[in-house]
């Protein structure tokens, strides 16, 4: 026998036993689930499905530069239900099944199949990315799954797009964020009309949720009268950020208009003050992420004066708010950040929606009737979606960051109301 | 771009480059000595930064840090060396997956330990203000970054011409095998390049902490980049690393602000275009022989 | 007789997703064996490299990014979704760019082609990120169709987990092919002793090349077949991420054998996407896996079957 039969041999036995050994394995790792098969038993009565568990599935990121947020949220998530005694709409809820999207488009598409075919939730949540959520909006369209986003912004998750491309609304798809339109529109026409600022100059994190911020920030401040004199891009993730300022130091306009969030929006705010930018008369303007609680914990009163814009604040003087950071305080010791609150607001709605429905998730259009005709009072105002879109109908605060208390937080200045996102 | 601007981009230029020298000095020496490919640089940079973070918020001191971060990833590279490369001498690969494999651990425990939010800590007390340069204000700290780098590349220099260790090192990098035929425990030598290697990796971290921050995926960042510094300066040499750091630094910081459209990959252009002019590096010693 | 058994195991493959119709699980399963077939293939190619040639790329995924990006493309572009025009466009742009790198990477060895390809698939990943009307830069280009053959549909899961397959075992047997021909054991020669190839008359910058243009478009294949199975191109398809993803699965498989890469696909998609389900610290064991493979199996994990079979069989 010739040398090459032997190891041929040997690698089919390889193959053989490998592909057994992983089909085993994958066999092997699935929870020991409930009964059925994925063939859904559609002619439940109502209260036969509200005896089982609700499966919540929370795709969020664990790992990878967007952690924090997933924190966060996750926290939010888990005091809420504590707060609600594991019941949602009088139906008791399962443990949320958190999974990791890792700043990765596959991996979320991953994630969000194992949520359909394996532990076939009743509901999804979460995706912190845009990128993820364009990638996986049609499989839970296909699927007829009901997703509440609670943070991804890019604009075209609930706009009627061209092709659907990169990504359109769905029956199915609600979002309890914000689309950033929402946050750079309503400020660039304040800008221009109450505030009077002539001339502004914007600098945004080079990737799609800067340049679709500056863009809808351009067009609404040019269209009320402004001028934008020039613009400067950072990669995502630039280290070092004196060399951007020292650019927009040698700009005259003063009012800069600024896209960053996490640790860029850290590092941008430290190299603005070492270069003495607020003693040369330049001012920080941007959306709200630039100067959230995740970024004002760290640089502490270095961006006092900051004007931002965002649907939230910590400061934001109504009952629910007050209940809302106390019990985030009292449980967690910290300061709840913008994204606890979209993914409180989440379960907030999905409460409603299932106290509408008499716990049932089964009938998924009546479960989508029902979040379509959810209206509650929320930590950030009145809450509502638009029945078209699915995206949330929010009022926008314009903030400016000072201290209270002894912390960094955004103060609210005034307030652009009722902003509904376009749609198209 | 006014002359003004010029000379403050430069001088932005100048201190990235500086801290790209601390960074790199490490990795220059142990690939270029060793041999060895130790893609867990970024990993010491992080666990250097995690350690500054872990002494600033415990004693508000990050002189301290300056003493203990370098000193503890020191201690770690000098287990490691002996207890896994040792066995590797000379295959690459291997060594490749194996301090991959390293630097995940590390980075997973530190931010299974320390969480993984972004963290930062402030500018250490003395070097928090900024002074006036050609008219603009500048942050006192990146000045101190750039002397405390000249004067590590000194100590260094010193070290690698003066010293017995450092005429080992250079041997070293000449002909290991003729010094360990020349009777040298090049073992012993070996452990502690790698250590001097990862404590300098620390160091990097603890001067970089109140610049750039302290986050998952920095390990990532950094070993990019000193990568890129090692290859372009050359392996092996104190001065490699000069010129690598020194060409790096304001290429990058000049071309982020004037070419943004290709700011992720220009610092990768230029490594390519610089290596297929100068195949080893620009001061490499180091013939690669495979 | 062993013929049979390959083509048993391949017939058990491709059927995976009927006999596992009565598990619980039968359809993640699916999605997620598709997904490691995927990244066999991609370390299949980069196994042509760095396992039988001794070329050490660090940028593979710019080819099979590329790949992905092409045949979603043309898709859209040329208004079809035969699939022919998205393997072909897929081969043939991964080709051209495996062509146009390798021209300059080719001269460089060692740590130095590790870091020339690095570098070119960061340029790649830039161009990617820029050109956003092409392809969709960071948000990345959704709505890819599945593909149509001989009027066979390919939308349903199962359906596109046979085409993947299928796919699949055509590139293992490519690489057999290859790796057992002549030319196979001239790059081979090329890791062992480059200068006796040179000596014995080989034109070795030329072999290298072609090894990089051939590993380059098998990696297209295998990111055409991505962007079907996520209906999605994202740009960490051509990110580091990716590369070095592919190199530890050849790594830790066991290079320059053919099973290798598969096997090590398997365990590092396994652990990196199956496991963290269940762990907080699926990274860490990555790592010591890792680790662990270096100091005790140093042919990867075929080798330390190979070792444990010779080792049953006396």
């Amino acid at each position: 026998m010739r040398t090459s039969d032997v190891r041929i041999s040997r690698r089919k036995f390889l193959i053989a036993s490998s592909a057994a050994a992983l089909a085993a394995a994958c066999g092997a790792s699935t929870p020991a689930a409930s009964s059925a098969p994925s063939s859904a038993a559609t002619a439940t009565t109502a209260a036969t499905v509200a005896a089982k568990p609700l499966k919540i599935g929370q795709l969020l990121p664990f790992t990878k530069v967007y952690a924090e947020l997933g924190n966060s949220m996750k926290r939010a998530t888990d005091l809420y239900l504590k707060q609600k005694g594991n019941k949602l709409g009088g139906r008791a809820v399962a443990p949320p099944i958190y999974e990791d999207e890792a700043n990765d488009p596959a991996v979320g598409a991953q994630k969000t199949q194992k949520f359909i075919e394996q532990d076939q939730v009743d509901v999804m949540m979460g995706i912190v990315a845009t990128p993820i959520a364009y990638a996986v909006r049609n499989a839970i369209d296909s699927a007829k799954l009901v997703f509440i986003e609670t943070n991804a912004g890019g604009n075209a998750l609930t706009r009627t797009t061209n092709n659907c491309t990169p990504a359109c609304k769905s029956k199915y798809i609600f979002r309890a964020s914000f689309s950033s339109w929402q946050i750079s529109n309503p400020i660039g026409t304040y800008f221009a009309t109450k505030k009077g600022v002539k001339e502004a100059f914007t600098f945004v994190a080079d990737y799609g949720f800067g340049t679709e911020s500056q863009a809808d920030f351009m067009n609404a401040f040019q269209a009320a009268g402004g001028k934008v004199t020039g613009s400067l891009k950072a990669p995502l993730g630039s280290a070092d950020f004196l060399p951007f300022v020292t650019q927009l130091k040698a700009q005259p306009t003063k009012d800069i208009y600024s896209f960053f969030s996490g640790t860029d929006a850290i590092n941008y705010i430290k190299a603005w003050n070492q270069l003495g930018m607020p003693a040369a008369g330049y001012k920080m303007n941007g959306a709200g992420f630039l100067t959230e609680q995740d970024v004002l914990k760290e640089v502490k009163d270095q961006a006092n004066g900051a004007v931002t814009s965002l649907f939230w604040a910590v400061t934001l003087d109504n009952a629910e708010n007050k209940a809302f950071v106390d019990a985030y305080q009292k449980e967690y010791n910290l300061l709840p950040d913008v994204f606890a609150l979209q993914a409180w607001d989440g379960m907030t709605a999905l409460d409603q929606a299932l106290t509408a429905t008499k716990g049932d998730t089964s009938n998924k259009d009546a479960f989508v009737a029902a979040l379509e005709g959810v209206k509650f009072n929320s930590p950030r105002g009145a809450f509502e979606f638009d029945k078209d879109t699915h995206n949330v109908i929010q009022d926008m605060y314009i903030r400016q960051v000072a201290i209270q208390g002894g912390n960094a937080v955004n103060t609210i200045v005034d307030k652009v109301a009722r902003v509904t996102d376009p749609g198209k | 771009m006014s002359p003004e601007v010029f000379v403050q981009q430069a001088l932005n230029g100048i201190s990235f480059g500086a801290l790209l020298f601390i960074l790199a000095a490490g990795l220059s020496l142990i690939f270029g000595m060793m041999d060895v490919v130790n893609l867990a640089h970024g990993a010491f940079y992080m666990l250097g930064a995690y350690v500054t973070l872990a002494i600033v918020q415990r004693t508000g001191q990050f002189y301290l840090a300056l003493f203990v971060a370098p000193a503890v990833v020191g201690l770690l590279g000098l287990i490691l060396e002996p207890l896994l490369l040792r066995r590797l001498r000379g295959r690459h690969l291997d060594q490749v997956l194996l301090t991959i494999g390293v630097s995940l651990v590390i980075a997973d425990l530190l931010g299974l330990t320390f969480g993984r939010e972004i963290h930062s800590i402030p500018l250490p007390a003395g070097l928090d203000r900024s002074t006036q340069i050609f008219g603009g204000d500048y942050p006192v700290y990146r000045l101190f970054v750039i002397g405390f780098s000249i004067a590590l590349a000194g100590a260094l220099a010193v070290i690698h011409r003066r010293t017995r260790l450092g005429a080992l090192i250079r041997a070293g990098v000449d002909d290991a095998q003729m010094l360990d035929a020349l009777g040298v425990d090049i073992d012993r030598l070996f452990s502690r390049t790698f250590a001097l290697g990862a404590a300098l990796a620390g160091l990097a971290g603890v001067i970089a902490a109140p610049v750039f921050g302290i986050f998952p995926g920095m390990d990532v960042d950094a070993l990019i980049y000193s990568l890129i510094v090692v290859v372009v300066g050359g392996l092996g040499t104190l001065s490699g690393a000069v010129a690598g750091a020194g060409l790096v630094g304001p290429a990058d910081t000049f071309g982020r602000v004037l070419f943004p459209q290709f700011a992720l990959a220009l610092i990768f252009a230029i490594m390519a275009l610089v290596l297929l002019l100068r195949p080893t590096g620009l001061l490499g010693r180091v013939r690669i022989a495979r | 007789m062993f013929a049979g058994l390959a083509l048993a195991v391949a017939a058990l493959l491709v059927t995976f997703p009927a006999w596992t119709a009565e598990w619980e699980s039968s359809r993640y399963a699916t999605t997620i064996l598709r997904d490691m077939l995927v990244l066999a293939i991609l370390a299949l190619s980069l196994d042509l490299l760095v396992g039988v040639a001794g070329m050490p790329s660090l940028g593979h995924a710019a080819f099979f990014g590329a790949g992905a990006y092409a045949a979603a493309i043309a898709a859209q572009r040329l208004g079809s979704d035969e699939l022919l025009v998205g393997l072909v466009a897929a081969v043939a742009v991964a080709a051209v760019l495996a062509l146009v790198i390798g021209l300059f990477a080719v001269r460089a060895a060692g740590i130095f082609f590790l870091m020339l390809t690095l570098a070119f698939a960061q340029m790649v990943f830039a161009v990617a990120f820029q050109a956003a009307d092409l392809t969709g830069g960071s948000n990345g280009l959704a709505g890819v169709h599945r593909p149509t053959f001989a009027g066979i549909d390919f939308n349903g899961p199962e359906a596109l987990y046979q085409l993947v397959a299928v796919v699949f075992l055509g590139v293992v047997l490519i690489s057999w092919r290859i790796r057992s021909s002549t030319y196979g054991h001239a790059l081979a020669g090329l890791r062992e002793n480059e200068r006796r190839m040179r000596a014995l008359g080989y034109d070795t910058m030329r072999l290298k090349l072609s090894a990089f243009v051939v590993a380059g478009a098998m990696a297209g294949i295998g990111g055409a077949l991505s962007a079907y199975a996520l209906r999605f191109v994202s740009t960490n398809d051509v990110g580091i991420g990716r590369s070095i993803e592919a190199f530890v699965s050849v790594l830790i498989g066991g290079t320059g054998t053919l099973i290798g890469p598969v096997i090590g696909a398997a365990v590092v998609l396994y652990i990196e996407r199956v496991l963290p389900s269940s762990i907080p610290f699926a990274e860490t064991v990555l790592g010591l896996v890792f680790v662990i493979f270096v100091v005790a199996a140093r042919q990867g994990i075929v080798g330390l079957a190979r070792e444990s079979y010779a080792r049953v069989r006396r």
